[in-house]
């Protein structure tokens, strides 16, 4: 894979986690967010936001429990939409779990980069409905910058004061994954830290009607059957609001401050395979995937766990056992494999954010947590279901694929217990 | 019923059109106090030139949108508001 930016071993400025953001289905906070990960609960419901509950989407992952005006000031609920109210509160969090403060004699030393798929539909779906209830005259000036894809990027950086390189990726699911390759080449190009994930709240009626034109979203309605990926019941994905924001920081940045290092940022690369038909994802991943090992420096059988896809299409699931055998040749079939996000929904470009939250506190905790509500699996994987399982994990990879044809793979590796 | 448009009104359209809460008292003790003191933002004060007009039903015009403390932009608007009422 053709890289542009100077990498790792040229600049020696290799990028580690410092600090974890959750707000998920299944817990707000990290502590919350991996009990209930690693016991396998499912949050899967009905839906139950004002709008919603007459469309045919019966089931997704509603994040419970946040209450915005606890964690935001008031100025920004009135002018920014749902999603960037879970960026700002997982920035939060991630910046608290990192110890890092804005360094107002240094207000270049932090940058922002957040991806985003569906932006702020539902301030945007009220503002439209006062123009065409009442006239323009009753549209909100912060309809110009609450409902667009960069509000939680801009917003997160204008309430820190974080005036470092700031960036949006508007990519697709994968752009989660995507976020943290365009934030370790702006560590690599100067930048000391960056705040980076991604949030999504796309369960507000304009939005869910938009999304019933994906032939992937599952209208099942039993919670436990409507999201089964690699399994004969595979229906489609369930949708689902929230994500995480992270600290990344230069490594040697940040044990001069003596920060934790909580996992380091091996390897990213991706590619794009059209939407010409879910095969066509196979040799896009697998490609991704080879590239992220090469950065990394790894070699297959270095992958201790793989955080799938998991998108709950035939074709698709196929498509990515596939990929993954293609590019760690006969280690796929002893590899751990697991998708947790069974339980809680697809958050689009956050469910790879949130993966990568989970590959973090997994290799933190020699834990493989489970795929929930999956018994039998079609796929030649080692497919976790059931129980969590214990073991030892040094390096993870994560995937993600998007619906218009973005396919990303990003490695992760623990710090020896010796080095944090 | 036209204006004029008090500091109390003011503050609660600071409220409701941007989120900011803000003590009229303070406001009106301060004649030098910006907007931005306040926190608010240009957009934040185009919303409530707009929400006034609406009130009002008539155009509040430029000048009040580029107001930058409290007192100038009531000064502008309740002049606007009171001229050929």
């Amino acid at each position: 894979m053709k890289r542009t930016s100077p990498d790792r071993s040229t600049t020696g400025r290799q990028t580690v986690v410092t600090g974890l953001g959750v707000i998920a289905p299944n817990g707000v906070g990290t502590d919350a967010f991996w009990k209930a990960v690693q016991q396998g609960v499912s949050v899967l419901g009905p839906v139950t936001r004002e709008g919603c509950t007459e469309l045919p989407l019966r089931v997704a992952g509603e994040v419970a429990g946040f209450d915005p005006a606890l964690l935001v000031e008031g100025r920004y609920l009135v002018q920014t939409d749902r999603f960037t109210h879970f960026a700002m509160a997982a920035a939060d969090l991630a910046l608290g779990d990192a110890q890092l403060e804005h360094d107002p004699q240094s207000p270049f030393a932090i940058g922002v980069v957040t991806a985003a798929g569906s932006g702020g539909g539902e301030f945007g779906q009220g503002e439209l409905q006062q123009l065409w209830g009442q006239g323009p005259h009753f549209v909100g000036p912060y309809q110009s910058i609450a409902w667009f894809y960069a509000a939680s990027t801009g917003q997160i950086s204008i309430r820190g004061g974080f005036q470092g390189p700031c960036g949006v990726l508007a990519n697709d699911e994968a752009g989660g994954l995507d976020a943290f390759g365009h934030a370790c080449r702006t560590i690599r190009r100067g930048t000391d830290a960056v705040v980076v994930g991604a949030t999504e709240a796309p369960l507000a009626p304009y939005s869910v009607v938009c999304q019933l034109g994906y032939p992937e979203l599952s209208l099942a309605t039993d919670p436990h059957r409507a999201y089964l990926p690699f399994t004969d019941d595979a229906c489609g994905f369930s949708p689902a609001e929230g994500g995480a924001m992270f600290v990344v920081e230069e490594e040697s940045a940040a044990r001069r401050r003596g920060a934790p290092v909580r996992a380091v940022v091996a390897g990213h690369a991706a590619t794009f395979t059209g939407t010409a038909g879910w095969e066509h994802s196979r040799p896009g991943l697998a490609r991704a995937i080879q590239g992220a090992l090469d950065e990394a420096g790894c070699s297959a059988e270095d992958i201790d766990v793989v955080f799938a896809d998991a998108l709950g299409v035939p074709a698709a699931d196929q498509a990515e056992a596939l990929a993954i055998a293609d590019a760690l040749g006969p280690h796929a079939a002893n590899v751990p494999v697991t998708a947790p996000k069974t339980g809680f929904g697809r958050a689009y470009s956050a469910a790879s954010a949130l993966d990568v939250a989970t590959a973090v506190l997994a290799l933190e905790h020699g834990v493989v947590p489970p795929t929930p509500n999956i018994t039998e699996v079609r796929h030649d994987l080692d497919l976790v279901t059931g129980e969590a399982r214990a073991t030892e994990l040094r390096t993870a990879l994560v995937l993600s694929r998007g619906l218009m044809g973005c396919n990303s793979a990003l490695v992760l590796r623990r710090v020896p217990d010796d080095r944090r | 019923m036209n204006g004029p448009v008090t500091f109390d009104e003011l503050a609660s359209l600071m409220k409701g059109r941007a989120g900011l809460s803000v003590d009229p008292g303070e406001m009106e003790k301060r004649p030098e106090a910006t907007f931005e003191e306040f926190n608010l933002d240009s957009l934040g004060l185009l919303g409530i030139v707009s929400e006034l007009e609406n009130r009002y039903g008539r155009q509040i015009g430029d000048e009040a949108d580029s107001c930058k403390t409290p007192h100038s932009f009531l000064q502008s608007v309740n002049a606007q508001l009171t001229l050929g009422a």
